[in-house]
């Protein structure tokens, strides 16, 4: 009864197995080119990165140019991993949330891109992108004739001062404050506690609706951007009649080509059309497909292997926020077919380590670290050459301004750092200095971040201890003023095309507080003085303050060693037409897609 | 139908009757069941299979002194070994079966390029010996309460439930996540790294807290049909102490299950461990683990195969070799299992 | 038995409302709370305070728990309407009632657990008291080894490769996802078919195995040897007379799966896209949403408090030697 045979019989149960899988693994792989060209990507970047301009009621009037090709009818299915946590258009500053409101929401402004790496702000609610007066102190709008919202009312001015003012009230809480801010200073609650729902408004001398198409805006220093903050989701409109506070983020009213017709937060939502969006006031929008059915759950690793499959309803669906998973990408690529169904660009985030200026106060150490860090080793953990670039200085190729060859580092030369000059600046550096506390995201990223940073600071001599930080919290964290940790990785990206909304939150030293992002605690007085100047110049003459700031910045300051610029790479189902990347979103652009059978 | 007692063929053939006679010695149940279990051949070769699993865990260093590599080292990225490029434009290994070389004799790891046979050799180490001392503690725990719950009975056996019911239903995952800074920030010098052992620690009491249930529920349901039996009884009747009749009655009728439950907990708690070290309470990079190598080598079982092969295998022939010994040593111990 | 199941009850209330406190407790004491995670980047100290008005989050601690616990009986107010009971309060996240956000999952988990049990105990019970019953023999030494073989490999990687077999390559079957029984009993069969039989690959060995070894015992002892010297055949010896006695590991082992796998079978519904109740405990806790979290763990230790008492007094049923004390 001696059970030989059964180990025989195992072990061929063993070998099928592995074998099947070691078959796929059998074949050489020879490396070669991914196809990724970094200096064609910046080149294509370099054209998102122009200004944006203002734009006239020509441009401004309905209906959108046709998409070539466009047919309607049909679902586009959404694919997205986590839920949206708002749908109130007050509360909404994310992307996620943002792009569902591309469909939903109109705002006084919106932008619009000709494709050819033009961007304009145009009125989407109101007839032109405002007319300023008074230095830039002062701006009007007209609104549109026959604008209505999903229940057939018509927008007035009482409901953009109405939008203005519930930001004011406590329950709006995750949405842009910029215009608050510009309005009424850092304390603006004070200004308006319950949010105009009690009678009491804004006075005129500084939101004005003299008539029911007429809101003006007065400022106290001038506001050139103000076109491109009000095009954000946040400052949508919200009707008046139909605001339920605190319910309004589960349904709000429509005033886009689509509305709510069922939501299943964090499972399923689903929008139809919307009968009363008319196709002749809007300049941007299309209304092309019948409804979108938004799934959530949805792993980003899931979404990329459905999506290149291809199969029943994947063929109808596009990927909300997540991309071609870094694993895949070579799948992707290296089939034809389904390269064809990608679109891709810049996004506006620099990733870049940022230091401590509390504790990390030897600039040698500043350098040393700037030299020595390995982009290329980050950059693959992104996904390689498609999921981000080897970052020079501290501007995205999205920013205007951006400077593609502005390299003091020699980071472009070195991706992969320069140990010897790094080593050779830390010579004479005392062994106390060189012990360096470094803070990482307790992911599974963040620890193979944590691993490259370590690998590279060793080599030169540094003595890294690394603190992992909760990664939910982990803003919260570093963002406390007396945080204990020397380096961080953080990121950042621009609101809209202008430096004021890069080199203003990080490096103004009048906003170093406790969760502020001046994650460097950099106070710096030339600094400051520059910012302040840049801020009240027209573009031109600010694109220049701008450069200077930067170039000191990262030369004699440095605040953050620039690590990579982030990339989008998303795809999207072989029945999905007009795809092409939104500049502005990052995203594919959802107001072009329709579904061709 | 079920063979008398076997004489011993050793004995039968040492018959000499030159010499003195042989002395007839009683063999005890423990020298029995070794001799039983010396007669199945594949119960040895499971126990050599396991035991070299230990050997080469601990002779880590030593092998890859032999292979030159290390488990650190980032041969995919790192500027000094630029000259011999191992991973492509991707981020995946270059040449065949996942890089397998001369230099790199399980290849590479994607993206890093580190090498696949130290991170493995390490790996285990890491991973091997403490599902063992967790599994060790685990059983042990759950045996004893398992036992102690069962026999008594009355209201033993209702508080110690309440409380197996209570750590059952406790929220695990949030206890990890909160668990582990608090009690970092206690111990730890904020400008000092987390050393390691410190986390072996923390994992240690953590999974053993909350993983004796099993064993103890089970233990416990095994019990409580035994201790009606004859044979309890009748050691009762003849005056045993309880805690005589739990070790020499009950414990020895309880030991299949266990054992079941053994070998299977061993892997898993090996996969527990990985699972905890992607959250980042675990083992965090860059200490290699064996089962965070496999979850990780899950993400690329389409791109690059051999990546999951290395460390997959060796798991699926420990696993195997594991459960395998478990069933010998059971039926080597249980005389009733008729060989 | 009454009495049994009166004290019982009685212990699961109390430790229900210990779990609720030690939940809540753990989420104090945790780094940071949902206001913090909330306010993201560029976070000011008076909008924290706003988010934390919001919420209720600036209340005392104990009048939190106290407005929780209180609210799963009474029901509870909130500014975006009333909740009734069973409340088990309002996401932070979502702004969902955490109740019916458990409803909508619940069928999805059920269906994955009735499916798993049902083939942990037809194929994995079945399996190995034929192993046993055919002990020694080729049928025995295959079920055992390919049961040992596939229960060490994972879900996280048996799935996506069944996934690329069924789904992607060949399209014979649609995404994994959950279809109402009530709206076409066919998809929802073939809907959550993938990933229960995944799930049932890896974890049924453990059942083949202690099937067959509480067999093999079970057929040692004087009862059965009786029944065979009595001259009953080795069939019904085995399949009405020996297995009751090896039930009860089995029992045991199958209460604790059920009430871990209501309680959510995460890997699982990660890996198949799943909107089952482990997501939520897993968004729970990465958003560090306190009333989804209590919620989910409140629901999850129901069951495996239920399940518990149901076992104990399946041992009964099964062996009639056990007592119930």
């Amino acid at each position: 009864m001696k059970p030989i045979s059964s180990r025989r019989a195992r072990a061929i149960v063993v070998a099928l197995a592995a074998g099947s899988l070691a078959l796929t693994a059998c074949s050489k792989n020879e490396g070669g080119d991914s196809g990724a060209d970094s200096k064609k990507d910046q080149k294509e970047a370099s054209v998102q990165s122009k200004a944006v301009t203002y734009a006239d009621a020509a441009g401004s009037t309905g209906p959108a140019e046709a998409v070539p090709g466009a047919k309607t009818g049909g679902t586009i299915n959404v694919y997205q991993e986590a839920g949206l946590s708002h749908l109130d258009p007050g509360q909404i500053y994310v992307s996620d949330a943002g792009q569902v409101a591309n469909l939903l929401f109109r705002r006084l402004t919106q932008f619009k891109e000709d494709g050819k790496g033009g961007v304009s702000v145009v009125g989407d609610l109101a007839t032109d992108s405002g007319k300023s007066s008074d230095g830039g102190k002062t701006w009007t709008f007209t609104l549109k004739d026959g604008v209505k919202d999903q229940n057939g009312n018509a927008i007035t001015s009482a409901d953009i001062r109405h939008t203005v003012e519930r930001q004011y009230a406590k329950f709006i809480f995750d949405g842009p404050t910029y215009l608050q801010t510009w309005l009424s200073g850092a304390d603006y609650r004070k200004a308006l506690p319950n949010g105009g729902f009690d009678g009491k408004h804004l006075p005129d001398s500084v939101l004005a609706t003299p008539d029911a198409k007429t809101v003006v805006f007065h400022f106290d220093t001038a506001r050139p951007d103000l076109p491109q903050t009000l095009a954000m989701a946040g400052y949508a409109v919200v009707p008046e009649k139909t605001d339920t506070k605190e319910k309004y983020d589960k349904a709000p009213v429509a005033t886009g080509p689509y509305k709510i017709a069922s939501n299943k937060v964090g499972k399923e939502l689903v929008l139809t059309k919307n009968t009363n969006w008319d196709p002749k006031t809007d300049s941007v929008r299309h209304q092309y497909a019948d409804s979108f059915d938004l799934q959530f759950g949805i792993t980003e690793s899931t979404q990329t292997k459905r999506l290149i499959a291809d199969q029943g309803a994947d063929k109808n669906a596009i990927q909300l926020t997540g991309g071609v998973e870094s694993t895949q990408i070579q799948d992707v690529i290296g089939n034809a077919a389904v390269s064809k169904r990608t679109v891709k660009g810049y996004q506006p985030y620099v990733m870049q380590l940022t230091f401590n200026l509390d504790r990390v106060k030897d600039i040698k150490v500043r350098q040393a670290i700037t030299y020595a860090v390995n982009s290329k080793s980050l950059i693959a953990g992104e996904g390689g050459a498609y999921g981000g670039d080897v970052a020079p200085n501290y501007f995205a190729p999205t920013l205007p301004g951006y400077e593609a060859t502005y390299d003091p580092y020699g980071r472009l030369k070195t991706p992969q750092g320069n140990i010897a000059k790094a080593k050779e600046i830390l010579k004479d550096v005392p062994a106390a200095e060189k012990k360096v506390v470094f803070a990482y995201s307790n992911s599974e990223a963040g620890q193979k971040r944590k691993v490259a940073i370590e690998d590279a600071l060793t080599k030169v001599g540094f003595n890294v201890v690394s603190k992992e930080v909760d990664s939910a919290s982990y803003y919260e964290q570093i963002g406390k003023l007396n945080n204990p940790y020397d380096l961080y990785i953080t990121g950042w990206g621009q609101d809209w095309p202008s430096a004021g909304t890069v080199i203003t939150p990080i490096y103004d030293g009048t906003q170093v507080a406790d969760g502020s992002s001046n994650y460097s605690h950099v106070k710096d007085p030339k600094v400051d003085a520059l910012i302040k100047k840049a801020l009240s110049e027209d573009p031109t003459a600010a694109a220049a303050t701008w450069k200077e700031a930067q170039h000191y910045l990262l030369e004699k300051v440095i605040p953050a060693a620039p690590l990579w610029y982030t990339k989008q790479f998303q795809l999207s189902g072989s029945n999905i037409g007009g795809a092409r990347y939104g500049s502005v979103s990052s995203l594919i652009d959802i107001n072009r897609l329709f579904v061709k059978s | 139908m079920t063979s008398p007692v076997a004489l011993d063929p050793e004995l039968e053939s040492n018959a000499e009757p030159v010499k003195a006679e042989p002395k007839l010695e009683g063999r005890s149940p423990g020298q029995l069941m070794w001799q039983r279990f010396k007669r199945d051949r594949t119960g040895v070769l499971c126990a050599v299979v396991v035991i070299l699993y230990f050997v080469i865990a601990l002779a880590a260093p030593l092998l890859t002194k032999l292979s030159g590599t290390d488990p650190y080292t980032l041969y995919g990225q790192d500027p000094t070994y630029a000259d011999k490029p191992v991973l492509d434009q991707f981020g995946l290994p270059l040449g065949y079966f996942g890089g397998v070389s001369g230099d790199h004799w399980f290849g590479v790891e994607p993206q890093y390029g580190r090498d696949l046979f130290a991170m493995l050799m390490y790996g285990m180490r890491t991973s091997l010996f403490m599902a063992l001392g967790v599994t060790v503690l685990l059983m042990a725990t759950g045996v004893i309460i398992g036992l102690i719950g069962g026999y008594f009975g009355g209201r033993t056996d209702y508080w110690i439930g309440r409380v197996t019911d209570f750590f059952l239903s406790f929220p695990q995952q949030l206890f990890f996540i909160a668990f582990m800074p608090v009690v970092t920030a206690f111990f730890v010098d904020p400008r000092e790294a987390t050393p390691t052992y410190f986390r072996a620690l923390a994992m240690l009491i953590v999974l053993w807290l909350l993983g004796w249930m099993g064993m103890a529920r089970l233990v416990r349901s095994t019990v409580l049909s035994l201790r009606e039996r004859e044979f309890v009884e009748a050691a009762k009747v003849s005056g045993a102490s309880p805690w005589r009749i739990v070790r020499k009655e009950i414990l020895p009728n309880v030991v299949t299950p266990i054992l079941v439950q053994f070998t299977f907990s061993l892997p898993s708690t090996i996969l527990t461990i990985a699972f905890l070290s992607f959250a980042g309470v675990g083992f965090v990079e860059p200490t290699p683990d064996w089962g965070r190598l496999f979850a990780a080598a899950a993400d690329y079982t389409e791109q690059d195969p051999a990546f999951l092969f290395f460390p997959g295998l060796a798991l699926v022939i420990f696993v195997l070799a594991f459960n395998l010994l478990g069933d010998s040593v059971r039926d080597a111990f249980d005389p009733k299992s008729g060989r | 038995m009454f009495q049994f199941i009166i004290r019982r009850t009685v212990g699961a209330l109390v430790t229900l409302i210990l779990i609720g406190a030690a939940t809540f407790f753990l989420f104090v004491a945790a780094p940071s709370d949902y206001a913090s995670l909330a306010c993201g980047k560029d976070c000011s100290p008076a909008r924290l305070e706003d988010i934390r008005q919001a919420l209720g989050l600036n209340l005392p601690i104990h009048q939190q728990f106290w407005d929780f616990m209180s609210g799963i009986v009474m029901g509870r107010d909130f500014p975006t309407g009333h909740c009734s009971a069973p409340c088990l309060g309002q996401s932070f996240y979502s702004g969902d009632m955490v109740w019916s956000t458990i409803m909508d999952r619940f069928p999805t988990t059920l269906t994955l657990t009735a499916g798993g049990a049902v083939v942990f105990v037809i194929v994995g019970v079945g399996a190995g008291m034929i192993a046993a019953y055919k002990r020694g023999t080729m049928v025995d030494k295959v079920a055992t080894g390919v049961s040992m073989v596939l229960s060490s490999f994972q879900i996280y990687v048996l799935g996506p490769i069944v996934l690329l077999i069924f789904v992607y390559s060949t399209g014979w079957m649609d995404n994994p996802a959950y279809h109402p029984i009530t709206e076409n009993p066919w998809k929802w069969f073939t809907g959550l078919l993938l990933p229960v039989l995944v799930m049932a690959t890896i974890f049924t060995a453990q059942y083949t195995r202690m099937a067959r070894s509480s067999m093999i015992e079970q057929l040692a002892e004087e009862h059965v040897r009786t029944a065979r010297a009595k001259g009953m055949s080795n069939k019904y010896v085995f399949f009405r007379y020996a297995w009751r006695g090896s039930m009860i590991p089995i029992v045991t082992v199958l209460g604790i799966d059920i009430s871990a796998m209501l309680g959510g079978a995460v890997v699982t519904e990660l890996t198949f896209s799943l909107q089952g109740i482990g997501r939520l405990a897993v968004d729970g806790a990465v958003h560090k949403d306190l009333p989804l979290t209590m919620g989910v763990m409140l629901f999850g230790a129901f069951f495996i408090l239920i399940v518990n008492i149901l076992t104990d007094i399946a041992y009964a049923y099964i062996d009639p030697r056990v007592r119930l004390s």
